[in-house]
């Protein structure tokens, strides 16, 4: 019985030796050095990041509005008048808390992405809550976003349920050093988190092709709601991923960061939201340890363009 | 960059080896020179006793007269201490009393007396004391020396002594009819012991008042308890004047001997005097006799500790714990990688369980937490803004810790007395936590942050709740020092925790 619960832990040096990034490392090592705090704002922050995007030519869902304070959570309608879709989510939520997604809207009742109809009482109680500071980190008064809903690409179409796939690339001193496309499960409710069950592949970072997918830390190889073979996911427009992805550290500053981008049908990939602490989980996905690949990296030219940049990682990497 | 992070590193380590070196000198030197222990049980014949006297002057001059305890040979005194600012302060040898005086003054007034007393156990009824003077007879009336003598002749027939006899007779439940006519009507403890003594002289056994103090840590305003002596085969052999049980009761320290006053104040009114008792730590012999040799380590011994009023040292006793249970949270979080509720949650519910007492700490705790949980969902059920609701949570908090503690104390169920003692806002913040963790990421993962929570609550409470090692922490108070730099040196640990070997084992190829 010891035996086989000592052989459920890995010894440190053969941790070290695949190269595993932990968690006190990364905090220490990767963030303090990389990611200077006053620049967090910038990123935990949506409505700000957003903007940031826009002026460096990064697509981003479109802003339809913003509720600040309690007494304009009234307006919501007018704001959302002429629109059939959005999305209401919190400016400085964390992990997909409080994001609700209204996939139909007629004569003040709203369709949610799983199908529930819902009130405009419900609506204006869910933006009272963003307001005053439920989905935030560390319970700060917040401001409520309305944008657009992201069409997700056919591509995904077969992979999730219900919620919104995306692909999050990490990206280390502007070089994409890893990613990963995280697909909803029922298990997480349609939200893309793996640590509530969500699905995470890992992909190649030249290419955007699959490498393996786990849940909860087990491989799988198919999606297990609508048993799609994960193995068969290449996603498109990966060029274009990367760059967004690389074009973040131009944005921010920040030197060790999460991107999350969605394929959108009709406009492209598109950044969701940046990340300046972004989780270990995509190691388990790649079955790579990162703290080789951001060894690598520190030995990688600086003064590149976002594009030279991913140009020089994909031809490196490929190698 | 590194480089500038190693020194960190380096930095940290000479300072956490010069605190070692501190604490460890600090120690020897309190064990060498102040005679401290490590071992909690070898300090518990050492106690302090401090008298807090107050009365209201009446606008003539101040004359007090204070009993102290005197030399002897089962108890040493160590060290003898007053506050009293604006008194003249002399003490007479021969009565060991003290003499306070002072001239007309205004405000009540607050005289704390403090001696520190070595109870010398072994030597307990051992020791030979020279024979006291044949004892005064009492001059009775005729009749009443005739109903003396009557109760000590049938005080034969009781088991015991000369002496237990007697206490034993007067003391039989029902009383004796000569024995109800004998004493008054009110009979108080006092009133008992000059009869026993009184009978005692007629048979010519010498015998005195004891008093002193059951020593209970931390008990405040105690009456002294009232015992009696008498001087037997060459000693001087203790009663317990109810049960005529011989022999000092355990943590049973003599103030004073003899039945003069306690206090004795001219120009006040209102005297009132009051006991606290605290089992010290400063210990053994080897104190008195060492700080008397080396008069120049007074001055150190006065900055520190254990140099304060007892109930500042007990609330610091409390404290010097904390470090400690702070190491245990951050080795928890930072090497072993457990996720809480908060990050020093589990320390506040562990020093929770300390008071409660861990059992019926626990039981509370779950009682409180699974009910303001099911309250919690139905309060989501009103969708209240986030403030009125959180404070509704506490409000609900501190019912049910009312509820819990009436319903407790009416069916003497002391488990749920308890309730007091746990933080509210904590217990409110927990219940909040869970509730949306709950409906964020399922029963399970709620259920999971409490019981990781609780699990580490557990375990420092393990820690603290040990005589041994709050007795260390509070004696060698430097080892706080030594663990500060542990913990800022854990603050630059880089490596894996522990349970990311096992999140992280599929990753390594066999």
């Amino acid at each position: 019985m010891f035996k086989k619960f000592f052989s459920s832990f890995a010894s440190p040096k053969k941790l070290r030796e695949a190269g595993i990034l932990c968690m006190n490392s990364r905090n220490y090592d990767v963030i303090f050095k990389n990611n200077q705090r006053r620049l967090y704002p910038l990123v935990d922050n949506k409505v700000l990041t957003k903007k940031l995007a826009n002026e460096i030519g990064i697509n981003t869902p479109g802003l339809i509005g913003k509720i600040d304070h309690q007494h304009e959570v009234k307006n919501i309608l007018d704001i959302i008048s002429g629109y059939k879709e959005f999305v209401i989510k919190p400016a400085q939520g964390s992990g997909g808390k409080g994001v609700l997604v209204i996939t139909d809207y007629e004569n003040e009742v709203f369709t949610t992405a799983s199908g529930r109809h819902i009130s405009y009482a419900e609506v204006y109680q869910h933006i009272s809550n963003i307001l005053s500071g439920l989905y935030s980190l560390g319970g700060k008064y917040d401001s409520a976003v309305i944008e657009e809903l992201v069409h997700f690409s056919d591509i995904f179409k077969d992979y999730s349920y219900q919620g919104v796939p995306d692909v999050r690339i990490i990206v280390y001193k502007g070089f994409p050093a890893m990613a990963m496309t995280r697909l909803p499960t029922k298990e997480s409710g349609g939200r893309a988190n793996l640590h509530q069950g969500a699905v995470g592949v890992g992909l190649d970072i030249t290419t955007g092709k699959a490498l393996r997918g786990v849940v909860r830390n087990m491989p799988v190889a198919i999606q297990p709601d609508t048993g799609a073979d994960l193995m068969q996911i290449q996603v498109p427009y990966w060029r274009e991923h990367l760059i967004i992805g690389s074009k973040a550290y131009e944005m921010t500053g920040l030197g060790y960061l999460g991107a999350d981008i969605v394929l959108d049908a009709f406009r492209g990939p598109m950044m969701l939201e940046l990340n300046a602490r972004p989780g270990l989980a995509i190691q388990i996905a790649n079955g790579i340890g990162l703290a080789n690949r951001l060894k690598e990296i520190d030995t990688y030219p600086s003064g590149l363009t976002p594009e030279e940049r991913v140009d020089y990682v994909m031809k490196k990497a490929a190698k | 960059m590194l480089k500038k992070f190693a020194s960190v590193r380096f930095t940290l380590s000479i300072l956490l080896f010069l605190s070692i070196l501190f604490a460890g000198y600090s120690i020897y030197y309190k064990v060498r020179y102040w005679g401290f222990n490590f071992v909690p049980k070898q300090n518990a014949d050492v106690w302090t006793v401090e008298a807090h006297i107050s009365f209201e002057p009446n606008g003539d001059p101040i004359k007090v007269s204070l009993t102290t305890p005197a030399k002897s040979d089962e108890f040493k005194i160590l060290e003898e201490n007053i506050i009293a600012s604006g008194y003249t302060v002399k003490k007479d040898e021969n009565t060991s009393r003290l003499l306070l005086t002072a001239p007309k003054l205004k405000k009540t007034q607050d005289i704390y007396y403090r001696v520190m007393l070595f109870d010398n156990i072994d030597s307990r009824g051992k020791t030979k004391a020279p024979k006291p003077n044949a004892p005064k007879k009492p001059i009775f009336e005729e009749q009443r020396m005739a109903v003396s003598k009557q109760i000590i002749d049938m005080a034969k027939k009781e088991n015991g002594d000369d002496v237990a006899q007697i206490i034993r007779f007067l003391n039989k439940v029902p009383l004796e009819p000569i024995v109800q006519s004998y004493l008054p009507m009110q009979k108080t403890p006092r009133d008992m012991v000059e009869t026993i003594s009184d009978l005692l002289a007629i048979k010519g056994i010498p015998s005195r008042m004891v008093r002193g103090f059951k020593l209970e840590e931390n008990k405040k305003s105690l009456a002294p308890d009232l015992m009696i002596e008498a001087y037997m085969d060459n000693v001087w052999k203790t009663y317990n004047i109810e049960t005529g049980d011989k022999g000092l009761p355990e943590n049973f320290v003599v103030f004073q001997r003899g039945g003069d006053a306690l206090i004795d104040v001219e120009g006040g009114n209102n005297s009132t005097i009051r006991f606290s008792v605290l089992k010290s730590i400063a210990s053994s012999m080897s104190l008195a006799n060492k700080r008397a040799k080396l008069a120049d380590n007074k001055s150190w011994y006065d900055y520190s500790i254990y140099n304060l009023p007892l109930a500042e040292q007990n609330t610091l006793k409390w404290l010097s714990i904390f470090p400690l249970a702070i190491l245990i949270i951050v080795l928890m979080r930072n090497v072993v990688g457990l996720q809480t509720m908060g990050t020093f949650t589990p320390m506040l519910l562990a020093m929770a369980l300390v008071k409660t007492g861990f059992w019926s700490g626990l039981l509370c705790f779950a009682l409180i937490v699974g009910v303001g949980l099911a309250i919690r969902f139905w309060l989501s059920r009103l969708n209240l803004l986030m403030v009125p609701r959180i404070s509704s949570v506490v409000i609900i908090v501190i019912i049910m810790m009312q509820f819990l503690t009436v319903i407790g104390y009416q069916f003497k169920y002391d488990v749920a007395l308890s309730a007091v003692f746990f933080p509210i806002i904590i217990m409110a913040w927990i219940i909040e936590r869970a509730s949306i963790t709950w409906e964020e990421d399922g029963a399970v993962n709620a259920g999971k942050e409490i019981v990781n929570s609780l699990f580490v609550a557990v375990i420092t409470y393990f820690i603290i709740s040990s005589e041994y090692i709050r007795h260390i922490m509070f004696a060698f108070e430097e080892l706080n020092l030594v663990i500060l730099f542990i913990v800022m040196l854990l603050g630059t640990y880089t490596g894996y925790r522990l349970l990311e070997l096992k999140r992280f084992k599929p990753l390594v190829k066999e």
